[in-house]
């Protein structure tokens, strides 16, 4: 069935063979991930594994090297598993790793979608290994259920933080103008909280008129094209530009620079990556937020070293230590210099023994 | 005119030669007709600086297209697309005056990153010829297989692209119009120099059209498809040296989404999917159509959420607009 379908379209046949040969090709290609995880086991320390979605975006990279760094401050052996948006693979590589090292390992995990989540937990706590997840789980699925090995959730709620960059652009604005927004995945929570954010951050400054949201999921091409419309439909009434992510954000000033209005129209983001740091130390960016993802990949990980290897017990933690946001850091032009030279020129200073430094309460559903 | 000799030069055909007039025109009409409507809506839409706009957001995907467009004329599929363009832009960025290292190859990183697509396309003809793969395995393959490497090259980081040179091809301008889009024009003009005027063109064209009957007439059938690939490998690379130079950066997710529209472009163009009928100069005019839509749906306010139904209904209508069911027995 398959066979013809495939011959179909191409209107030739194929044979099994080449089906197989294509799937070597395949399979290649899928090495290469591979070649970036080191695996070596040792029996004694538990193995450390950060499961995240790819290694090709700066924040899952600088994620990895937090990851690294922590396993490399306790000796313990490091394994990086990416699921490449694929929900079945990641499961499937966090058994076998389970597998592979009889439930001695911790996890730290960014699940692909909420639903994962449970299985990942489940499939923990069945091998006797310990879990921590961050950003996506289902809302009813909670870490005191799977004691002691579901450690905890980790989250960062965009409210107050898109709130903040719209507060940053308005204030860039002088209180009063147009905005145009760029919205992520309109399905995706954070999407969702970043713009409920903006919202709240409007309603409060009547002068400031939205004069159209829309989504270019995440990506720097539909938002440099979506940017480029509003410069035709809007023109110079556009005063201000609120992006749910960097890399929209840096697209946005791009379009603007095309235009000839690099670092007129102030512009935010979120998430904190470099290029977005340096854009707004040279004035083209407004602000951002990051989340640092070196604190996340590693301090992930401590969290649930530190229950596995009993310097605590999670069962008796208070809610608000199992399920928390955790804290970003704005940055403007009054602190990108700083941030920086300590975060980026610099491999980050952490204390991984600070395990609940960043907990800013107890993580809210509605 | 020109589009018109190409196609009836292809459909020898007496009888349904009138049929095929309408249908090669079609995409055109659609064009005329989408851009009559969202003018009617706001008449923004027609001034010069949204043209310039337009010309903007179209130089990259009429670069990919003009690729495609050879591949699929052949009857092949090519879906290395994302992987040529990310593996492309990637090695420019790291090549020229950039954020990250020392190097200042300028010009000559150009020529080198075009190579690398050459290599690519090459590749992509090579295995499909001589393994005898389906070209759907084989560029499927080549894709992961581009940006894996661009993966591997970056580790997952963004660099910067500080070369006046390349980021002139995105901010400054010649007649009103940036540099990027006459350089997408002057491939354009290769592209159909190429598909009229050179051997490699006629063959292209007879391949996709039967290839049992080119190969018994002589025709190097493998050496045509390596070499198509090539030309094709070539297109992708400029396209990554447009895409990194109007983003100013190179990272391995520069190439996303860029295969859906390449495709819907040249489809939308009216060229076959099963070959042999179509030309580049109907691929402008798909690009033109796929660009002015998304264009004119922020400027009409489309709901976002909408945006992408309508792109996909867009493509079934092209495609039903564009076949002649006459000549067809068995649609699978």
């Amino acid at each position: 069935m398959g066979n013809k379908l495939i011959s179909g379209t191409l209107g030739k046949p194929i044979k099994r063979r080449d089906i197989l040969k294509g799937a070597g090709l395949i399979g290649m290609a899928g090495v290469f991930p591979a070649i970036l995880t080191r695996s070596a086991f040792a029996a004694d320390k538990p193995t450390v594994v950060n499961s995240i979605r790819s290694l090709s975006n700066p924040y899952h990279a600088t994620w990895n090297k937090g990851g690294a760094a922590f396993a490399k401050s306790v000796g313990a052996d490091y394994v990086t598993l990416v699921t490449e948006g694929n929900s079945e693979k990641g499961i499937a590589d966090i058994k076998a790793i389970l597998a592979k090292t009889g439930g001695n390992a911790v996890i730290n995990v960014d699940p692909n979608d909420s639903p994962d989540a449970r299985a990942i937990v489940e499939a923990a706590k069945a091998a006797g290994a310990y879990v921590v997840t961050q950003w996506n789980k289902p809302a009813d699925l909670h870490p005191w259920d799977y004691d002691p090995n579901y450690v905890a959730h980790i989250s960062f709620s965009g409210v107050p933080y898109g709130k903040a960059m719209a507060e940053t652009l308005i204030k860039k604005m002088g209180g009063k103008g147009g905005i145009v927004a760029l919205g992520g995945i309109e399905s995706n929570v954070p999407a969702i909280e970043r713009k409920k954010g903006l919202m709240e951050a409007l309603a409060a400054h009547p002068d400031v008129k939205l004069l159209d949201y829309q989504v270019a999921n995440w990506s720097a091409t539909e938002a440099l094209d979506k940017t480029n419309a509003w410069l035709t439909q809007f023109g110079d009434q556009i005063t201000g530009i609120w992006a749910a992510n960097d890399d929209m954000a840096l697209a946005a000033v791009e379009a603007l620079r095309a235009d000839g209005r690099a670092g007129k129209v102030p512009v935010t983001g979120v998430d904190g990556i470099q290029l977005a740091v340096e854009a707004i130390q040279k004035g083209e960016l407004a602000g951002t937020v990051a989340w640092d993802p070196y604190w996340q990949g590693g301090m992930g990980l401590a969290i649930g070293y530190a229950a596995k290897t009993g310097v605590f017990d999670p069962a008796k933690e208070p809610k608000e230590h199992r399920e928390f946001y955790g804290k970003g850091v704005i940055i403007t032009d009054e602190n990108a210099n700083t941030y920086y030279a300590e975060n980026i020129a610099a491999e980050p200073k952490m204390d991984w023994n600070d395990i609940w430094g960043r907990v800013s309460g107890q993580i809210q559903y509605d | 005119m020109t589009l018109d000799a190409s196609i009836s030069s292809q459909a020898a055909k007496p009888a349904p030669r009138r049929r095929w007039r309408l249908a090669a025109w079609a995409p055109l009409i659609v064009l005329v007709l989408l851009c009559g409507l969202i003018t009617l809506i706001n008449p923004n839409f027609m001034t010069f600086g949204n043209m310039v706009r337009i010309s903007q957001a179209a130089m990259i995907p009429l670069v990919l297209g003009l690729g495609a467009t050879f591949i699929i004329l052949m009857g092949s599929i090519d879906l290395s697309v994302e992987g040529g363009l990310t593996l492309s832009a990637v090695i420019l960025s790291m090549l020229v005056l950039n954020g990250a290292n020392s190097n200042t190859f300028g010009l000559f990183g150009i020529l080198i990153v075009l190579l690398v697509g050459a290599g690519v396309g090459f590749a992509n003809g090579v295995i499909h010829v001589r393994l005898k793969i389906p070209s759907f395995m084989v560029t499927l393959g080549m894709w992961f297989v581009g940006v894996g490497a661009a993966n591997a090259l970056l580790g997952g980081m963004a660099i910067r692209i500080n070369d006046p040179m390349i980021r002139r091809l995105a901010i400054e301008r010649f007649l009103g119009f940036p540099w990027g889009v006459w350089l997408a024009l002057f491939c354009l003009l290769i592209a159909l120099v190429i598909q009229n005027y050179t051997r490699l063109g006629r063959y292209i064209y007879a391949l996709g059209g039967g290839e049992d009957l080119a190969a018994l007439s002589g025709i190097p059938v493998g050496r045509v498809r390596i070499l198509t690939f090539t030309l094709a490998g070539v297109f992708y690379a400029v396209g990554g040296v447009l895409a990194a130079a109007q983003l100013g950066l190179g990272n391995a997710q520069i190439g996303n989404g860029r295969l859906f529209t390449t495709v819907t472009a040249v489809v939308v163009g009216g060229t076959a999917l099963s070959g042999g009928q179509g030309s580049v100069l109907q691929t402008l005019v798909g690009v033109l159509i796929v660009v002015v839509l998304s264009n004119g749906m922020v400027l009409m306010g489309v709901p976002p959420s909408v945006q992408i139904g309508v792109q996909g209904l867009m493509i079934i209508a092209a495609v039903a607009l564009s076949i002649d069911r006459k000549r067809m027995r068995i649609v699978k």
